[in-house]
């Protein structure tokens, strides 16, 4: 057996016993980890979600060119090719003012009826305009709606591109916020580690000696110590996983308004594998970088 | 060499009148005008020239404070000198590297008088630990282990915790431990100053038998008894000064 394979064991071995014999602390550790991770970890789930959403709304997202009713029939078509034209745009479809009642009258329904007694057709013809793939997002949104606008014949232009701007800034929003309370939660949490590893190097300030005295490294010292941070940090993560995934089964199914109003009645989803092991990872390099910063401070020795 | 009779001094002087060290090519501790001071003016050491032969056996006496202890930290490194040189099995102190005191403590057992076992860990891991610094496979830390405990009779109590164990055996799992790696030197710092009379000459018989396997040893003691019934070289230190470096009547040079 190699060299690196004996001292790692030793290593787990020193690491698992220095955990059993302060169980309170660590577990306060791994606690306040798990708890700092489901924080951040529930800001990571709703970003995913609501840029999915974003994603997935691209497809969907075009322009609707309201034209002038006096608009003669050839200017019409003159202007369906000038759209087509424009850079950005697909396809170009004219809807008729007949088309545009049928579409409205099938959408009401039963209040179909209150459209009887009018004399004549108030809706206006218009052009839908579907974006090139490249143009499905709120600039290319903009760019052809700025393109569009001025076009003569062209009384009204309606698009997505206000609730998608309102809603990338709430996506924004609750990016910065969970990138704020994730700085300051992780730098709480490396404070609890830190000073949970240095409670532990206190404590084993005798074995610390002893060790030193028959020629221990400084590594083989701190190692350990090392160890003991990576898998307080690790639980940490884990308990913060499995914990969002309950309230993920368990409790969001009774929110169905709440998630309606965020993502537009898409069923959520929950994190990829590899988003669960950079949670887990996450709460395990804090746990690692609490126990360097325990362990800079040096040790008697 | 100048040593032999009682208070023979273990220094000449050259011809300018500087104190020279005579030394052996065999020497495995050698100390030139070594000091240590704690704070300005308040010395625990002061200009000590010493040399110690491979497989020597030798006694630190002198009253309390006289700076036994202080020299033998200097030897493993755990104190530095403020002024002089020291150089231990080939290495010279001062100039040790933070990654090179291990290397050299793992060629020197130290034995104190309050033990320094860990009391959560058990015999035989605490005796481990000398072999587990230095990555040894764990069968044979085992074998080693049992083979050290067997031979100082402690073998049955190597599951046991060391609180549960005499004074004596827990300074002879402490001796287990500086020894289980055959170190090229052995320090002992007052090992049987917690003992009882009667388990004095056991653990000083266990420490002198290291020297008779080549191991240099320096035992650091009070006990006047002990240099006379061994009849070993006594350095006596006073005040932080060599006073007396002495071979007792009719033992070789």
């Amino acid at each position: 057996m190699s060299r690196s394979l004996v001292q790692l064991g030793y290593f787990t071995r020193t690491a698992l016993r220095g955990l059993r014999s302060s169980p309170i602390t660590s577990a306060i550790a791994v606690i306040t980890i798990g708890v700092s991770l489901v924080l951040v970890g529930a800001f990571m789930l709703l970003l995913g979600n609501m840029e999915g959403l974003l994603d997935r709304f691209g497809d969907d997202l075009y322009v609707t060119a309201y034209l002038d009713d006096a608009l003669a029939a050839e200017d019409q078509r003159a202007l369906v090719e000038l759209v087509t034209t424009v850079e950005g745009v697909e396809h170009v479809r004219m809807v008729s003012k007949e088309e545009a009642l049928e579409r409205f009258r099938a959408g009401v329904g039963r209040g179909a009826a209150l459209l009887e007694g009018l004399d004549e057709n108030p809706l206006p013809a218009s052009l839908e305009i579907t974006l090139a793939p490249a143009r499905r997002t709120s600039d290319g949104l903009r760019i052809v709606v700025e393109s569009l606008d001025g076009l003569p014949g062209v009384a009204d232009l309606a698009s997505g591109q206000d609730w998608v701007e309102g809603y990338l800034r709430a996506v924004a929003l609750i990016r910065g916020v969970g990138i704020g309370l994730g700085v300051i939660l992780a730098l709480a949490t490396l404070l609890i580690v830190a000073n949970t590893i240095r409670l532990a190097v206190l404590a084993r300030d005798d074995e610390i000696e002893i060790l030193a005295l028959v020629g221990a490294s400084r590594a083989f010292v701190a190692v350990p110590f090392l160890l003991e941070g990576l898998v307080q940090g690790a639980a940490g993560g884990a308990a913060a996983l499995v914990l969002l995934l309950g309230i993920f089964h368990l409790v969001l199914p009774g929110f169905e308004f709440g998630l309606e109003f965020l993502l537009g009645g898409v069923a959520p989803r929950f994190f990829s594998g590899a988003e669960a092991a950079a949670l887990v990872g996450g709460g395990a390099s804090l746990g690692l970088f609490g126990s360097v910063a325990a362990l800079s401070g040096g040790w008697r020795a | 060499m100048t040593r032999g009779g009682r208070s023979s001094r273990f220094w000449s002087r050259d011809r300018r009148g500087v104190p020279a060290l005579e030394s052996r090519g065999d020497a495995a501790i050698r100390m030139f005008h070594v000091s240590k001071a704690y704070g300005a003016g308040s010395f625990a050491l002061r200009d000590v020239s010493l040399e110690f032969r491979k497989g020597e056996f030798v006694f630190l006496t002198g009253p309390s404070g006289a700076g036994k202890t202080t020299l033998l930290k200097l030897l493993f490194s755990a104190e530095q000198p403020s002024e002089g040189q020291i150089v231990v099995l080939g290495r010279n102190i001062a100039r040790l590297g933070r990654t090179a005191v291990p290397l050299l403590r793992r060629r020197i057992g130290v034995v104190f008088q309050d033990f320094k076992l860990l009391p959560r860990r058990t015999v035989e891991e605490n005796v481990a630990l000398s072999l587990d610094v230095v990555g040894t496979p764990r069968r044979a830390v085992r074998q080693k282990v049992f083979a050290i405990l067997k031979q100082l009779g402690l073998q049955h109590r190597r599951y046991h915790h060391p609180l549960s164990l005499s004074g004596g055996e827990q300074q002879r799992i402490a001796i287990a431990r500086a020894l289980v790696n055959e170190p090229e030197i052995l320090l002992a710092d007052e090992p049987t100053g917690n003992l009882d009379p009667d388990l004095t000459l056991d653990i000083m018989d266990l420490i002198a038998s290291a020297a008779t396997r080549g191991t240099t040893v320096i035992v650091a003691t009070h006990e006047l008894s002990l240099v006379s019934r061994y009849g070993k070289r006594a350095v006596r230190l006073d005040g932080g000064g060599v006073v007396e470096d002495s071979l007792p009547p009719g033992a070789p040079a």
